[in-house]
């Protein structure tokens, strides 16, 4: 089934992009979506089943194909009316739906690879189709930002390769070929602790390119601050997700050997740097978009030490990620709006949007309350059990330094929120008729949010607790 | 005979600290494809026809035929000059390739693994940390390319090293993604050429906030 | 005593086969082969003259020169005979002879209190020091290989059996001919040639010098490209061959070193001055490999 999904998506997008008309350009990717609803119904009705010997539907990867297909069909929405706006020729729009629908393929592709050779495979494709998508407006800037992005990600990818192939000396050692999550968990246990080390350090310090977190974590920004606002929706969410996968299926491997306390103290200091990094970042940033993406690059962050911290902080890491991708999401739309308003991307032009367009205002106001974990967003719920994870494994100092760096983040985003909403009306600013269906997208992408952080609902909880069970 | 094609890699990784002209980079890549291949070839116990088939193209007709045509077709399309200057001066930089030689064999002759095969580790370690240093020490970017494939062939080296044999698939795909990789990024340095007029990497900073 | 012989020998028509083979590739009419013993006679006719800021050291420099080579000389081997001088670790003690008389003419040409000859002894000496880890590597990793220690030994064990004793050998050879240019200031780093000052290193520094000095260091120099190719001989000859067959295939040898030494010289341009010490140290890093090769081969580093 999911080998058919991947033939049926590369022949979806190869025709788009040979087609290059209207019809395929409106039909096709709705057909894609289609196709994605399905898939993510099968593989919710199959949980952890194997498929093609290199796929299995576990729960980590359902629960994150929901988040995409939502995000997906959203994005399209977005996308559609993006490309209207800025009247894109019919060659142009082809070649945006194409590689959009070969990414979200590639993503699908890791969350539900059992194998860390195809896991590999498959992040190596996003990046290659995200830089064709962060390159779509062709400005310098865009070109800048597409080479940066694609060079140091195939790197930091190809350092990643140099740590699975050293796990893999675990794998011959049994005489065994295949570097499947299952086996490698098993045989790791016997191996040389100081190769494990090495291994670990190299997987993580590649992966962190698709985590945006700390070593790695300029190019990715940087391609956040550049790229079209829907594929930024994509980008901050679900391809964040796909580092997390990364991240994740290493650390489920690394959990029953004896390095385990010191994965955690790498995992520490790459979430206090990730913070601290955007904080200070923070401080400078004169692009909205820049501000958003240090945003992501906090909460990856935090995600780090909920990893790190084990026990209650494993459910709330998974939590924080899901809703965090909504969250993101949701504002980057509302970002696109306002490009489109004020016709500038940096911060200093904007101002009293409440006032020019309320509903949008209210929106953002949400959006603003929801990524800043203020509490009836959802994203509280999820800090406030990492950090009660953190004190009651006397993590002191860290859960204090990180607390104080949440408070300068926190401050900075609110200045910047606030002059938005409420500054002083500008002249010359015009108002085109304002569509509110763009609008009940986020305000329920933002209900979503508190819904599931205060009230989950069994299905979800399910899935969470089965996904972490591997770790326990 | 397999220790041949070692010393023969060894010797075009001091080439590449030594020689200043884009063209020789693109043809000592294209050498190290050739020496893979013997690397290969002369490791193999019995010859399956698929098994050698791949290799051949992986080594030969990819890394030392179709990658090096690519990129002299980037370079004469950029029209870049023919010697760039690297920031540190060569004569360091051979010294420091000397130094990364000497402490890779000196690591693999601690390495007490059965399973490894710690020949090919000798050079695979010392080519990925020479294409790092190759990258940080060129300015242009076309230079930054060739320091990416030095490091995928120190990979490749790795994965002979470690002996675990991948399913073809599996290495087909992966091969799949390093080579659209590698055209994409040329593509990009097309433009960047066109966009930029220069390939200097300083000239990248539009970024910055 | 036959190497020293053969050497003394070989010496005299090594630099008149260079010049022939380079008038020949330049399409000009050929010098006789004993040009250069013409040129030395003559200038032994002549007397010398000394400028009056020199002290003794300008006097003694080239004398100590010549010696110390033909005393180096004494320490080569030949096939299956020892030299006139052996003891454990020679090659240390020749090495550091031939770096005495160099340091003499050094500091001789800084006697002269020239701007030029200063600026020659300083690339000479850079040069020379740069081009030392080569040779001492190299020797190193042939004393490796063959588990011995005086020239005599490292020759009379060195057998070429594997693949990887092949590449070892045609390292060894290929940085030893560039040792020996390098040493002798020939082409690719120093054009003896060129009559420009600036351009000059070894020549400018025997500006000064006339007559019976100059006739000497010119010696010195033949001397020095036979010892360099009885070297490079003893690395092809095997001892089980015949005494004749042996002195044949040594003089085919010294010939053909010759005639590459006249073909580089025509064919390659000579390097820019920055780019000397790049250059040099590259034939270290080649010697460095090689020994590197000898490691695996001595089992002293274990791969599997």
């Amino acid at each position: 089934m999911f080998i058919f999904f991947i033939i049926i998506s590369i022949v979806i997008s190869f025709s788009i992009f040979i087609l290059k008309n209207k019809i395929a350009t409106n039909i096709l990717p709705i057909v894609f979506l289609i196709l994605l609803i399905m898939l993510s119904g099968y593989a919710y009705m199959n949980i952890n089943k194997t498929e093609n010997y290199f796929f299995t539907y576990d729960s980590l990867g359902v629960l994150f194909t929901f988040v995409l297909t939502i995000l997906s069909i959203a994005t399209y929405y977005f996308s559609r009316s993006y490309l209207k706006n800025e009247d894109y020729s019919s060659r142009k729009v082809s070649v945006y739906y194409s590689a959009l629908i070969m990414l979200i393929t590639a993503i699908m592709t890791t969350y539900f690879s059992n194998n860390f050779a195809v896991l590999w495979v498959s992040i190596e494709a996003t990046s290659l189709f995200v830089s064709m998508l962060i390159f779509f407006e062709r400005t310098k800037v865009a070109l800048e930002a597409a080479w940066k992005y694609l060079f140091v990600s195939s790197i930091g990818i190809a350092v990643a390769f140099i740590g699975i192939l050293l796990m893999g000396i675990a794998v011959s050692n049994y005489g065994l070929t295949d570097l499947s999550f299952g086996t490698l968990s098993n045989v790791v246990k016997s191996m040389n602790t100081y190769w494990l080390k090495i291994s670990v350090l190299f997987i993580v310090a590649g992966f962190s390119v698709k985590l945006s977190v700390f070593p790695l974590y300029a190019v990715a920004v940087d391609a956040k601050t550049i790229a079209p606002s829907p594929i930024n929706a994509i980008m901050s969410t679900a391809l964040v997700n796909v580092g997390f996968v990364a991240f994740f299926r290493t650390f489920a491997i690394i959990s029953h050997t004896p390095i385990l306390a010191w994965t955690q103290n790498v995992l520490f200091i790459i979430g206090l740097f990730s913070i601290f990094i955007a904080s200070i970042q923070l401080t400078r940033v004169k692009r909205l978009k820049r501000a958003f993406a240090f945003s992501t690059m906090e909460h990856m962050g935090i995600i780090s030490l909920g990893l790190a911290v084990g026990g209650i902080g494993y459910y709330a890491v998974i939590l924080h990620i899901v809703l965090h991708s909504f969250v993101k999401a949701g504002l980057f739309y509302q970002i696109n709006k306002i490009h489109s308003i004020f016709k500038s991307k940096w911060i200093n032009d904007f101002s009293a949007y409440f006032k020019i367009n309320p509903l949008a205002g209210l929106s953002l106001i949400l959006g603003f309350i929801s990524v800043l974990a203020i509490p009836p967003s959802g994203l509280f719920v999820s800090e406030f059990l990492i950090f009660k994870a953190l004190f009651l494994s006397h993590q002191y100092i860290i859960a204090v330094v990180a607390l104080i760096l949440l408070t300068v983040i926190m401050v900075i985003l609110s200045k910047i929120f606030l002059t938005i909403l409420f500054g002083n009306v500008q002249e010359n600013i015009k108002v085109d008729k304002i569509n509110p269906l763009g609008n009940i997208i986020q305000l329920s992408f933002f209900g979503l949010v508190i819904y599931l952080g205060i009230n989950p609902p069994p299905f979800f909880m399910d899935l969470i607790n089965s996904s972490i069970s591997i770790l326990n | 005979m397999n220790f041949l094609f070692i010393i023969i890699y060894a010797i075009t990784l001091i080439y590449f600290a030594y020689s200043e002209r884009v063209k020789k980079f693109v043809w000592l890549l294209s050498v190290q494809g050739f020496v893979l291949f013997g690397m290969v070839f002369s490791s193999l116990k019995e010859i399956e026809i698929f098994d050698f088939i791949f290799i051949l193209t992986e080594t030969i007709l990819v890394k030392s035929i179709i990658v090096p045509w690519f990129l002299n077709r980037v370079r004469k399309h950029n029209g870049l000059k023919r010697i760039h200057e690297p920031s540190i001066p060569v004569f360091y930089s051979v010294i420091i390739v000397i130094l990364t030689l000497i402490l890779s064999f000196v690591l693999s002759n601690n390495i007490l693994n059965s399973q490894m095969h710690t020949q090919f580790f000798t050079v695979a370690f010392a080519s990925v940390i020479f294409g790092f240093y190759f990258i940080i020490n060129h300015k242009n970017i076309f230079s930054h390319l060739v320091g990416y494939l030095i490091i995928e062939n120190g990979i490749f080296m790795i994965s002979l090293a470690v002996g675990n044999t991948m399913p073809l698939l599996v290495n087909l795909a992966v091969l799949l993604d390093i080579v659209l990789g590698i055209l994409v990024l040329g593509v990009f340095l097309n433009r960047v050429g066109n966009t930029f007029q220069s390939d200097e990497i300083n000239q990248l900073t539009e970024l910055k906030d | 005593m036959i190497s020293l012989l053969l050497i003394l020998l070989s010496s005299l028509f090594f630099v008149g086969i260079i010049i022939q083979t380079k008038a020949k590739i330049a399409a000009r009419k050929m010098p006789s082969i004993f040009q250069p013993l013409s040129d030395v006679i003559r200038l032994f006719k002549k007397g010398a003259i000394y400028s009056s800021t020199t002290s003794i050291i300008f006097r003694a420099a080239p004398i100590v020169y010549f010696s110390s080579v033909l005393i180096a000389a004494l320490f080569i081997p030949f096939g299956g005979n020892v030299g006139l001088l052996s003891f454990y670790g020679d090659f240390v003690f020749f090495a550091y002879l031939l770096a005495i008389g160099k340091f003499l003419m050094i500091i001789a040409a800084m006697d002269t209190g020239s701007g030029f000859e200063g600026m020659g002894a300083n690339r000479e000496a850079l040069y020379s020091m740069l081009v030392e880890p080569a040779f001492f590597i190299l020797a190193g990793s042939i004393a490796l290989f063959t588990n011995n220690v005086s020239f005599q030994e490292l020759f009379s064990n060195l057998h070429i059996v594997s693949s990887l004793s092949y590449s070892i050998s045609v390292a060894s050879i290929y940085v030893l001919i560039y040792i020996a240019l390098v040493e002798n200031s020939r082409m690719p780093v120093d054009d003896p040639k060129t009559h420009l000052e600036l351009t000059m290193v070894h020549e400018v520094m025997v500006l000064d010098n006339s007559g019976f000095d100059l006739a000497l260091i010119h010696i010195a120099t033949w001397l020095k490209f036979a010892i360099y190719g009885s070297i490079l001989a003893n690395f092809l000859i095997k001892n089980t061959w015949s005494i004749y067959e042996q002195i044949g295939v040594y003089f085919v040898i010294q010939i053909a070193f010759a005639i590459i030494v006249g073909i580089l010289e025509s064919f390659k341009a000579r390097n820019k001055m920055s780019k000397n010490p790049q250059w040099i140290i590259m034939l270290s890093a080649i010697a460095v490999v090689s020994f590197l090769t000898a490691l695996i081969v001595a089992h002293k580093i274990i791969l599997n």
